[in-house]
């Protein structure tokens, strides 16, 4: 009898362990736990702060989160809990970005005076020369940047407020808040940046949409971490039987085309603020071209319009007839003749975004 | 004084615990399948690299296949690390619940458990002593794969140092520093496996059994992995960190994931044990 209980001991002693342990991994860090006391600040000073601060050295993890309902184009996947991308930086204008891919790897390395992309899945180097050609994936991978740019963007037309602290990559944070002011007519309920209380450096960005509890769309540190990197980070050689192509990125289109390509879509915004537009034309074949491979070798629909088809609900209106897309985030609108419209707002206000023209 | 009341009969009669690991594992080691099985294991590093070295040689400028792979042309020091990852699917999960089955379900079914039982050891020790032989064989399956992919590799592919994903050389001994740490990563996460295994073989007599409960554990967590609805139950997978282990190959080592990865397999460790040893203790001889 004894014996028994010493081994229902073991039993529910080991089990319990183990399972409080795999419950401690999933649990994110700091989930739980109070709040940091940071001294109280404005609304404004914080913002200044944030456009003032200088990017200092650092090295850190990023996790990307996307709940929008559809994948973003050009952007890794995610998992929750699974960084996407490490950053590196001295602080002085060099820098290191490996972005994870799900089984390839890129990592993008600017040495002060050249940038290299390295991608594992070619085995190819890219050089360039002066600063990186920033796209868009890249520049999103960036927590700071990326909030940065949207806190000069919208401060116009939001309210923004202090919403307390946070504990962000466990380090404390303030949590500026932007609201769009009540004429806008946006989708979104409000974007949350929790702001390095030392550094002053954006550490996550939340975007969520009304109705959501949780974030839709969200790229913060999981790791950050202050001083001095090895320099040995900062400098990249090509490794032997890589591809090094020089200049241009090679299978883009050049600067003088991407130009004209861009003319060609029209492009306009439409509105300002929380309720832009954006509108334009598409290529007279877009719709009807197919849609090339992705490198991965999974294949989406045949052409533009199926693709539409599959993902969109046909609509009629004022502009003709057409596919819109939603999001929790954002709508699209594609009419049939090919013009575009998209932005964070119902789908009422592409119509008349359409209609304006 | 004290000292002379301790039972000095009991001790003496005790067998001392190397000498029973010792002969667990001289007896698994004879055991024709276990050989055969190290045989097999050992040989699929060279099978990938011969293949390998046939599809580059082929076509030399198309990038091939995903992940690791495409980086594991002329990186032979590359070689061992992929084939560990790709055994860690199934081969090597397969080889660890084996070896759990017939450790303690094969000897009941041999009837010979109900001699250990009764035998003059701890059965905490007899548990000790059946964790030791499948952690240790287990390791020796890993470290055997690393030592042939590591000749293969630099025979059939060559390539000085180790490419790594992030685009850095690392030279030589750092390479093989990397291969070793994935040894030490593949190993922990057969040991998980293991030890959930030996906790089924513990309950049944079929070692049959333990091997499809412990296969079907992995496929299941397989399965609930790529659901996207089920995301929140991810990090509480074995097969979790099971993907991570190729992290080791980028530069600078990402610790963060490789830590996780570790405390993972400890916690089912831990249960596993646990389990089997509370089924050990309340067994009838």
């Amino acid at each position: 009898m004894n014996r028994k209980r010493t081994a229902l001991a073991v039993a529910a002693a080991g089990t319990a362990t183990g399972v409080v342990g795999l419950v401690l991994i999933a649990s994110p860090a700091g989930a739980g736990e109070a709040p940091p006391a940071l001294p109280d600040i404005s609304a404004e000073a914080l913002v200044q702060s944030v456009l003032d601060a200088d990017a200092p050295a650092m090295a850190g993890a990023v996790e990307l989160r996307n709940d929008l309902g559809l994948p973003l184009p050009g952007l890794p996947q995610g998992k929750p809990g699974e960084d996407v991308a490490r950053i590196y930086a001295d602080g002085q204008g060099r820098a290191r970005l490996s972005l994870d891919e799900g089984g390839s790897e890129r990592t993008i390395v600017h040495d002060g005076s050249t940038t290299w992309i390295w991608n594992s899945a070619t085995r190819s180097v890219q050089k360039l020369e002066g600063g990186p050609d920033e796209e868009r994936a890249e520049r999103m991978a960036d927590p700071a940047t990326a909030a940065r740019d949207f806190v000069a963007l919208m401060q116009k037309d939001s309210t923004v407020t202090v919403d307390g602290t946070a504990r962000v990559a466990d380090r404390p944070a303030y949590q500026l808040v932007l609201t769009p002011k009540p004429t806008e007519r946006t989708l979104l309920r409000e974007v949350r940046i929790a702001v390095d209380s030392e550094t002053r450096l954006p550490l996550r960005l939340d975007v969520l949409a009304n109705g959501q509890a949780e974030p839709a769309l969200r790229v913060g540190f999981t790791e950050f971490a202050t001083g001095a990197q090895d320099a040995g980070l900062f400098s990249f050689t090509p490794p032997a039987g890589a591809k090094v192509t020089e200049g241009e990125r090679g299978e883009r289109p050049s600067k003088q085309e991407r130009t004209d390509a861009l003319e060609g879509l029209d492009l306009k915004h439409v509105g300002e603020g929380w309720d832009t537009v954006l509108t334009g034309k598409l290529p007279a074949d877009a719709l009807t071209r197919q849609a090339p491979e992705n490198g991965r070798g999974d294949r989406g629909p045949a052409t533009g319009l199926d693709l539409l088809k599959q993902v969109g609900k046909e609509v009629s209106g004022p502009f003709g007839s057409g596919y819109v897309v939603t999001t929790k985030v954002g709508t699209a609108l594609v009419t049939t003749d090919g013009r575009v419209a998209l932005g964070a707002v119902p789908q009422q206000v592409l119509v008349d975004a359409l209609g304006q023209k | 004084m004290t000292a002379m009341t301790v039972p000095a009969p009991l001790t003496a009669r005790r067998a001392p615990l190397p000498r029973l690991m010792r002969s667990e594992l001289r007896m698994m080691l004879r055991r024709p399948r276990t050989l055969i099985g190290l045989g097999l294991l050992a040989l699929v590093p060279v099978v990938a690299g011969i293949g390998i070295a046939i599809a580059t040689d082929a076509n030399s400028d198309e990038p091939m296949g995903q992940g690791l792979e495409t980086l594991v042309a002329g990186n032979g020091l590359l070689l061992p690390v992929f084939a560990l990852v790709v055994s860690l699917n199934m081969l090597l999960p397969l080889t660890g619940a084996m070896l759990a089955a017939d450790a303690l379900a094969g000897e009941t079914a041999h009837g010979t458990l109900r001699n250990l039982l009764t035998a003059p050891v701890g059965r905490a020790r007899l548990l000790a002593v059946k964790a030791f032989g499948v952690a240790t064989v287990s390791l020796l399956a890993t470290l055997l794969m690393a030592v042939t992919g590591t000749i293969a590799g630099i025979l059939l592919l060559g390539g000085e140092g180790m490419l790594t994903s992030s685009g850095t050389q690392l030279p030589f001994l750092d390479g093989v520093g990397r291969v070793l740490l994935t040894v030490v990563l593949v190993t922990v996460q057969v040991w998980a496996l293991a030890a959930v295994a030996l906790a089924v073989s513990a309950w049944t007599e079929h070692p049959l059994i333990v091997v499809v409960v412990s296969l079907g554990l992995v496929i299941v967590s397989g399965v609930l992995s790529v659901i996207p609805a089920l995301d929140w139950l991810d990090p509480v997978l074995i097969t979790t960190s099971w993907q991570s282990v190729s992290d080791v190959v980028r530069d600078p080592l990402p610790t963060g994931s490789i830590t996780e990865g570790l405390l993972r397999a400890a916690c089912y460790i831990v249960i596993g044990y646990s389990l089997a040893l509370s089924r050990i203790l309340t067994r009838d001889g």
